[in-house]
């Protein structure tokens, strides 16, 4: 355990080398993350200026999900979105066995490669939107915090899973870099509330690729609207995330080497 | 002057024919647009149904005008989009801009070509797959007002957004890495250009600031033309001056563009071939 954390400990500090290295470019990139944060709920701010709005919602409410989802998405590219394109880049060049012959889990140590600190200019406009959104909620408990963390934890596995599975799948469909934008489409169904879709939609995205746990499902616990299925939805997030770990594990094995 | 304007026709034509055998060994990659469009398309259709209950028109559109409008953003998005940008940056930082030097063409003209071929491809994978859905599955109303008009304006924004991304990608000759001024264009023209959310949504004095930003012509102009009719910061006007107007914005563009590669190759320095 304390070798894996040295191991994960100084790809960290090799990630944070390289980017000040070209620190202009980070600081930039970090602030650009930040500042495009405005762009993601731009479309709320500008529903609710028009004095329409999401049937049931107030604009702090609507803003409290879209901010979930934005901190999901910062964890989820601070932590392991990296091995997507990590894979990708190993398979497309032919070069993975340099990973496969180190000894410790190959998937471990891709994983601590993905660490990716520019992300944090995305956690920071998450922060702020997040503490903006919160400042118009009332009620919020001691407990529905704790039921908060505990979905938000579910919403990163599900983030895991669709990372993992997407480098799983570049292992067979090589060089598409346009495969994680399909997965990408389908998370979009969880960063709006899930009371506009119809039944069967919700009960997609709760239970059979359940991305409402990544933004909608904690941010209306947090509110108090929290309903007994968002707990059951905690099931087959945790299978997603099995899945994706099995999957990579299983296609690994559909690596061929470009030799050299 | 015709002797030259058809041989520069043929360099074209076998340059996008290349480039098209090229990508067509990548199809898949274009033909993700068939999933990706529609799920993207159905998440703005409960929204906006979401948002339109109860109310006739918001903001001068009524719910099916948004639709049209965001089937006409997506379908024109598959015929214009650019790239140019990033095949800039990464042939000046690779030092593989150097070869260019050598060849009997610009690479301007090349980088053009090079997209019209990129772009057939979009046509066929695209383009033509995903108007099917959102027609006969989605029954939205994406043929043109009028084909013409249409033909015009998006063939304008095609233009206009080569010529945009590549006067970015020319940052790249002044800096090493500049990929986070890319991101920054990117931000704005995604805010700009309509593709997010119909610019009669923004404030007045962002409308009227749109007017004079490049990025309204690449994406909010053509599609307005695509459905039939056109209206920012309360003013109306024509198809026909619509036209107009973008073409102004081309011509200033493709100025801006052409000055800036020439002003560009002076501070390029080759690190090997």
């Amino acid at each position: 355990m304390k070798r894996m954390y040295l191991i994960y400990k100084t790809c960290m500090k090799a990630n944070i080398a390289s980017a000040i290295t070209y620190r202009v470019n980070f600081i930039l990139n970090s602030f650009i993350m930040l500042i495009g944060n405005v762009l993601f709920p731009l479309v709320t701010v500008f529903i609710y200026n028009s004095n329409a709005s999401f049937e049931g919602w107030t604009f702090q409410e609507a803003l409290l999900i879209q901010s979930v989802f934005i901190l999901s998405t910062a964890c989820a590219g601070i932590f392991f979105n990296g091995i997507m394109w990590n894979t990708m880049s190993h398979v497309v060049e032919g070069t993975l066995e340099v990973v496969l012959i180190k000894p410790t889990s190959s998937l471990f140590l891709l994983l601590a490669r993905s660490f990716e600190f520019e992300s944090i200019g995305l956690l920071g406009g998450g922060v702020i939107m997040f503490v903006y959104a919160l400042s118009g909620i009332e009620g919020v408990t001691f407990s529905s915090w704790l039921l908060f963390l505990l979905l938000f934890g579910a919403g990163l596995l599900v983030m895991f899973g669709v990372a993992l599975i997407v480098a799983a799948i570049s292992f067979k469909w090589v060089a598409n870099s346009r495969l994680p934008e399909m997965f990408e489409s389908i998370k979009s169904f969880g960063r709006y509330p899930g009371t506009i879709f119809p039944k069967a939609v919700v009960a997609v995205s709760s239970f059979l690729f359940p991305v409402s746990m990544i933004a909608y499902f904690p941010a209306s616990t947090l509110i108090g609207r929290w309903e007994a299925y968002f707990f059951i939805a905690i099931i087959p997030c945790v299978l997603f995330a099995a899945f994706g770990i099995w999957l990579y594990t299983y296609m690994l094995r559909s690596y061929k080497s470009a030799g050299g | 002057m015709f002797e030259m304007i058809k041989h520069r026709f043929r360099v074209m034509r076998a340059v996008a024919f290349v480039t098209y055998k090229e990508w067509s060994a990548y199809r898949t990659h274009s033909m993700v647009s068939i999933f990706v469009g529609p799920v993207y398309f159905l998440v703005q259709y409960y929204i906006w149904s979401a948002v339109y209950s109860g109310e006739s028109y918001i903001n001068g559109m009524s719910l099916s005008q948004m639709l049209s409008y965001f089937c006409a953003t997506m379908l024109i998005n598959y015929l214009t989009m650019d790239f140019a940008d990033w095949n800039l940056q990464m042939l000046i930082r690779t030092g593989k801009f150097i070869t260019f030097s050598l060849r009997p063409m610009n690479h301007m003209f090349y980088a053009l070509s090079q997209k019209a071929g990129h772009r057939v491809l979009g046509l066929l994978f695209e383009f033509i797959p995903c108007f099917m859905i959102f027609f006969f599955i989605f029954h939205i109303d994406v043929l043109p007002a009028n084909l013409l008009y249409a033909i015009l304006s998006i063939a304008m924004a095609f233009m206009m957004n080569f010529f945009i991304h590549y006067s970015i990608g020319m940052v790249a000759f002044w800096m090493v890495q500049s990929s986070s001024i890319r991101n920054f264009f990117n931000l704005c023209e995604g805010i700009f250009s309509g593709s997010l959310i119909p610019l009669v949504f923004f404030p007045k004095s962002l409308q009227m600031a749109s007017f004079f930003l490049p990025f309204q012509y690449t994406t909010f102009l053509p599609a307005m033309v695509y459905t039939g009719s056109y209206t920012l910061a309360d003013i109306t006007l024509p198809i026909p001056q619509v036209l107009l107007l973008q073409l102004i914005a081309v011509i200033i563009a493709g100025v801006v563009c052409r000055g800036l590669y020439a002003v560009s190759l002076k501070h390029f320095t080759g690190v090997g071939a």
